[in-house]
């Protein structure tokens, strides 16, 4: 499981697109729009390789918090496929009930959380409150985030 | 050309204590330098250093990283030196990677890339690490030397200062195209003396400025590279005239052998056995400085400072109020593996930190056994670098060096450093009439008339005594079994 904290900062990310669209766009859109900001952001440094092996291990730590991504796969050039498509159960599996807008978006949260967590273990936090201040130029992330997930 | 017709050179600073020094000042602006080394010789943290201490909102840095370690993983480690400060990512330094440009494409393709973040940032600092990753590449569409010929000019019309990272060995100094073009070449070396590491860098090439020639030692700590200048700093002194004035040392028969006290700026030796009162000679030079307004240093390298001035105090002298007063610093050295001019740098830094003017080394033995091994065989050559530095800002130096007693010889030093010294006090053991009593001697005094006198002494609670007059009735008193005049004539019986 990911803290809690790193969920709440998933979220505001989240949160920070859903408002930036202005649309009533899909949750999945916004879980992806956070998504390759994070692969812009950090693939200029870690480099395409770089990030998919870091992408791929969060996902694969999220797939068991949220089986509703079981069908995501991080492609070649590090971006997401499946997000939000339906996919059919596995035969084994019980039926998947979280393909609601609910459940799609703590899907996406919890993808996001996977990813931030895994910076933090290897950039520390500063390190990486400074990218995603960069990445989100007008969010505030006063202690990971601020309460609203809008800039205060 | 007149002084006011040349171009300026801006310099920039590195970041590490002690390199601008090394350098000549800083680091020329706008200069294409590359940064050799080995493997694990501290290239990516030497320059990251001069990156963080470059790099601004306006005029940024671009790190490029090819193939090689990971840049998660450096910026990892890297985040942990002090100098990091990861408020500057990644405003103010950006790191690129290029890895998959490099291994898809060619050298071409890479410089269209760093051209095009060069525009982008009009960077202040660019570096490429590791450079030679990217070299090593078979197939390559441009000739390598082009490929530098013309990475170095446009950075250089981009007004950016560059360093490219390169593991390279030695032997390829030579005939190198790369270094040929480069403007500054700082080589860090890392070699195995018996059980330590020593760390070298020496400044192979840095056109436009005169850099200190030869190997400086530097470590890598917590803080980052720190870099230890042969000549520590104090090349751009000036040599203070010599002084006539005495400093007493607080023992008035001394002063009286001394000609009145030793010459300020003098480098004095006490040598002496085992128990000779060496240290307690030094306590009182201090603590006469001291008592006289001048600050003082005692560099102790065999008991603890607490220790030391006890001991002092047992003597009457007290070193507890000038240490809290600020007047005097007892440094104690003694963590293996120092560099000898990494010690003679912490030394330094307490002279000029108190504005000491007297120091004392006590003593010259511990002081070597404190050196890694590697850099004891230099250790008469650095120390008379530190001595000349020293004494040439009119810092009066003392050190103790133990010496073997022979009844055959009678040696000064077993360091052969006399010729280090300009005063020379020797104190010994002798046997006269079934007592072990101690005399002392002024061996040399350079550019004063010191007395010639063989001066017998006590150490009591009060210090170094000088007791009487000269030992007129013994002959052979450096011998240290003298003979009684009055019975060195064969000739006449002893008396009963």
């Amino acid at each position: 499981m990911t803290p809690p904290e790193t969920r709440d900062l998933a979220r505001c990310l989240l949160a920070y697109e859903v408002v930036a669209s202005k649309t009533s766009e899909p949750v999945e859109s916004a879980t992806l729009r956070v998504y390759e900001k994070l692969r812009q952001c950090l693939g200029v440094f870690s480099g395409v390789d770089g990030f998919r092996s870091l992408a791929f291990r969060a996902l694969t730590q999220a797939k068991s918090e949220a089986p509703g991504l079981w069908a995501v796969q991080v492609a070649e050039d590090g971006s997401l496929e499946g997000l939000g498509e339906f996919q059919p159960q596995p035969v084994e599996s019980e039926p998947q009930l979280g393909c609601d807008k609910d459940q799609a978006s703590e899907d996406g949260v919890i993808l996001i959380a996977r990813l931030l967590g895994l910076l933090f273990v290897f950039l520390g936090e500063a390190l990486t409150l400074s990218l995603l201040r960069n990445a989100w130029p007008s969010a505030t992330f006063d202690n990971r985030c601020s309460e609203n997930g809008r800039e205060s | 050309m007149s002084t006011q017709d040349k171009v300026t050179i801006n310099k920039l600073p590195t970041g590490v204590p002690g390199l601008d020094e090394i350098v000549g000042g800083g680091l020329p602006e706008f200069s294409f330098n590359i940064i050799a080394g080995a493997p694990g010789s501290g290239k990516t943290t030497l320059a990251h250093q001069i990156v963080f201490a470059n790099a601004s909102p306006e005029r940024p840095a671009l790190y490029f990283t090819v193939l090689g370690e990971s840049a998660i993983k450096m910026l990892r480690y890297q985040q942990q030196y002090t100098f990091f400060d990861p408020a500057k990512l990644p405003g103010s330094i950006r790191f690129i990677n290029l890895s998959q440009i490099v291994l898809e494409k060619d050298l071409g393709a890479v410089l269209e890339e760093i051209t095009k973040e060069v525009e982008k940032a009009s960077p202040a600092v660019v570096v490429v690490d590791s450079f030679r990753t990217m070299v090593r590449k078979p197939q390559s569409d441009m000739d390598l030397q082009s490929f530098i010929q013309r990475l170095a000019l446009f950075l250089a019309s981009w007004q950016a200062t560059t360093f490219l990272i390169g593991e390279y060995a030695e032997e390829e100094l030579r005939d190198n195209p790369i270094f040929t073009v480069a403007d500054g070449l700082f080589w860090l070396r890392q070699t195995t003396e018996r059980n330590s590491i020593v760390r070298k860098l020496q400044i192979v090439k840095l056109r436009g400025q005169d850099s200190v020639p030869g190997l400086h030692t530097f470590r890598i700590t917590d803080a980052g590279v720190q870099a230890f200048s042969r000549t520590f700093g104090l090349t751009a002194r000036k040599r203070n005239p010599p002084s006539d004035r005495r400093l007493s040392f607080g023992v008035p028969e001394l002063d009286k052998m001394l000609d009145g006290g030793v010459r300020e700026g003098d480098s004095v030796l006490v040598a002496g056995s085992s128990g000779t009162g060496k240290s307690v000679l030094a306590t009182q030079f201090i603590a006469e400085g001291i008592r006289q307004g001048e600050s003082g240093i005692i560099a102790v390298f065999e008991e603890r400072p607490e220790a030391y001035a006890e001991r002092a105090t047992n003597l009457g002298l007290d070193l507890e109020t000038p240490q809290k007063d600020g007047k005097l610093t007892i440094l104690y050295l003694r963590p293996l593996d120092l560099s000898v001019d990494e010690t003679m740098q912490s030394i330094l830094d307490a002279v000029q930190k108190i504005g000491a003017k007297r120091l004392v080394i006590d003593s010259l033995a511990g002081f070597e056994m404190a050196l890694s091994p590697g850099f004891r065989a230099d250790f008469r050559e650095s120390l008379y670098r530190m001595i000349f530095a020293l004494t040439g800002i009119g810092v009066t130096i003392l050190s103790t060096v133990e010496v073997d007693e022979s009844f055959t010889e009678f040696p000064f030093s077993t360091y052969s450093i006399s010729f280090l010294c300009d005063d020379i006090l020797r104190l010994r053991y002798v046997s006269i009439d079934g007592q072990l009593r101690k005399i002392m001697v002024v061996i040399k005094m350079r550019g004063g008339n010191h007395a010639k006198d063989i001066r017998e002494y006590e150490i009591t609670n009060k210090g170094v005594v000088i007791l009487g007059k000269r030992l007129t009735d013994y002959q052979g008193l450096i011998s240290g079994v003298p003979v009684h005049s009055d019975r060195s004539d064969p000739r006449r019986e002893p008396p009963l």
